[in-house]
């Protein structure tokens, strides 16, 4: 039990706030939740898993334009009608009609391409025993991907690219001096974006957008715009995470070479080394949630409205569910919520599992003694954090 | 045919109940519910389910 007294409070919006901070850790050992400068944070792996999930709450971000003083034009109207967004029979709909496209056994026909691509890749700065790893690797192979399930020219990933992270700019705290910028690339966007729907609508192929143009489901469909929106969000949220998560995976192996060492020898544990390094390093280090009605959870009363973050990496190594928090690819672990989770887990997780664990599997085949070449730059450690500039020197194994 | 949930797998996420939501639901806590036998009529829609379960947790026995 936590009494008033003991709650901890966490300054999440200073810029100096670390989720990886021994004041978090001791928040944690103290109590389940903080006290934050909006709403309360949710630490521990137990109450994480049972609350993202109540149907009490709904998803945290609808007034996020609003919060910065967005209130209309083309951001506003895409992000007020984005899956991400939407709740109930709105949400469930689309969900219902884009889940399908995303699942394993569509996935699978690409996975030797995603393997050929890491090699590539690799290949290239494989000679110099050393690559600066976001914008070598990690971008053009998060952003080559998307162009592969999306029946794209990979030639024209940087075009992807740019627009993926000029949008991503919205998800800041200076999104109102972003905003033209922001709103430029969505316009810019869209047009791409329907162009493909008209293509594939009369030239379908084996590719998600196909599969989403023909998506039905007792004869509803989705329509063009509810298409756009959707390929929107997919290039909006396939690209940067996936990009970001990469370059923390191989920051958390390079810090753990015996890791490094152990995937190399059994590259069959490479799914495993994805889930350890999103459980203990997760490019989204918390998922935003909202109490729809005023409710009481053990000891504290929330009110309707009220904003609740669940933290994903300091739960994901909460000693209370994960005796030795350290990342350990051979061990048995319960589930962590990197991805989120309840009705808006993301969406794209199985291609980003299977596309995350061949990039590792390739990338320890052919590299070790990881080490820094430089200086590392990186986002803050809260929100949706990640390697900007990630400099590695390293040995041909 | 009969659906199998694997409870220790099983998250809660409730992705099936977009799929089948006459087989699978969620409680008023969103804890699963889940009908065990099922109309070869709605083969698709649970398949779909399993399909698209975040934790790979639903299967069919026939």
């Amino acid at each position: 039990m936590t009494t008033e007294l003991d709650v901890p409070y966490l300054d999440i919006a200073d810029p100096g706030f670390a989720m990886h901070s021994q004041a978090v850790r001791d928040a944690r050992a103290r109590s389940w939740y903080a006290k934050t400068n909006y709403g309360y944070a949710i630490l521990r792996h137990e109450y994480v898993s049972t609350l993202l999930k109540d149907p009490r709450l709904r998803q945290g971000s609808a007034k996020w334009p609003e919060h910065n003083g967005v209130h209309s034009g083309l951001f506003y109207d895409w992000w007020t009608k984005c899956l991400l967004v939407l709740e109930g029979e709105d949400h469930h709909r689309i969900r219902r009609l884009l889940n399908p496209a995303f699942s394993l056994k569509h996935l699978e026909p690409y996975l030797p391409r995603f393997e050929a691509l890491a090699d590539e890749l690799i290949d290239d700065f494989l000679p110099n025993g050393q690559v600066e790893f976001v914008n070598e690797f990690a971008q053009p192979y998060a952003t080559r991907v998307l162009c592969i399930l999306l029946g794209i020219p990979e030639s024209e990933w940087p075009t992807i690219a740019r627009l993926a992270s000029t949008i991503g700019l919205a998800l800041g705290v200076t999104l109102q001096q972003d905003l033209a910028e922001v709103e430029a690339a969505i316009a810019e966007l869209y047009v791409y974006a329907e162009d493909l729907i008209r293509d594939r609508q009369v030239n379908p192929g084996p590719d998600l957008i196909s599969r989403l143009v023909e998506a039905n489901r007792n004869g509803d469909s989705l329509s063009d715009d509810e298409l756009r929106n959707a390929l929107c969000l997919l290039i909006f949220g396939g690209m940067d995470t996936t990009r970001n998560q990469l370059g923390l995976g191989v920051m958390s192996f390079l810090q753990h070479p015996e890791q490094w060492e152990l995937l190399a020898a059994h590259p069959e544990l490479a799914p495993a080394a994805v889930e350890e390094v999103m459980r203990t390093n997760p490019t989204t280090t918390w998922v935003t949630r909202e109490t729809v009605v005023d409710f009481d959870y053990e000891e504290l009363h929330i009110d309707a409205g009220t904003t609740v973050h669940f933290f994903t990496q300091v739960s994901g190594t909460d000693p209370q569910a994960y005796p030795n928090p350290e990342i350990d690819i051979t061990a048995e672990r319960v589930g962590h919520y990197g991805f989120g989770g309840g009705m808006h887990h993301c969406l794209g997780h199985f291609v980003a599992r299977a596309d995350m664990a061949i990039a590792l599997r390739a990338l320890s085949s052919k590299m070790t003694n990881l080490r820094i070449n430089g200086v590392d730059e990186w986002m803050p450690d809260s929100g949706n954090t990640g390697p900007v500039l990630l400099p590695l020197a390293f040995d041909r194994r | 045919m009969k659906v199998i949930v694997d409870r220790t797998k099983c998250d809660n996420h409730g992705q099936c109940t977009f799929a089948a939501p006459t087989v699978f639901r969620l409680d008023e806590r969103g804890i699963l519910q889940y009908e065990e036998n099922v109309d070869e009529s709605l083969r698709d829609e649970v398949e779909e389910a399993s399909d698209v379960c975040p934790a790979q947790a639903i299967r069919i026995s026939d």
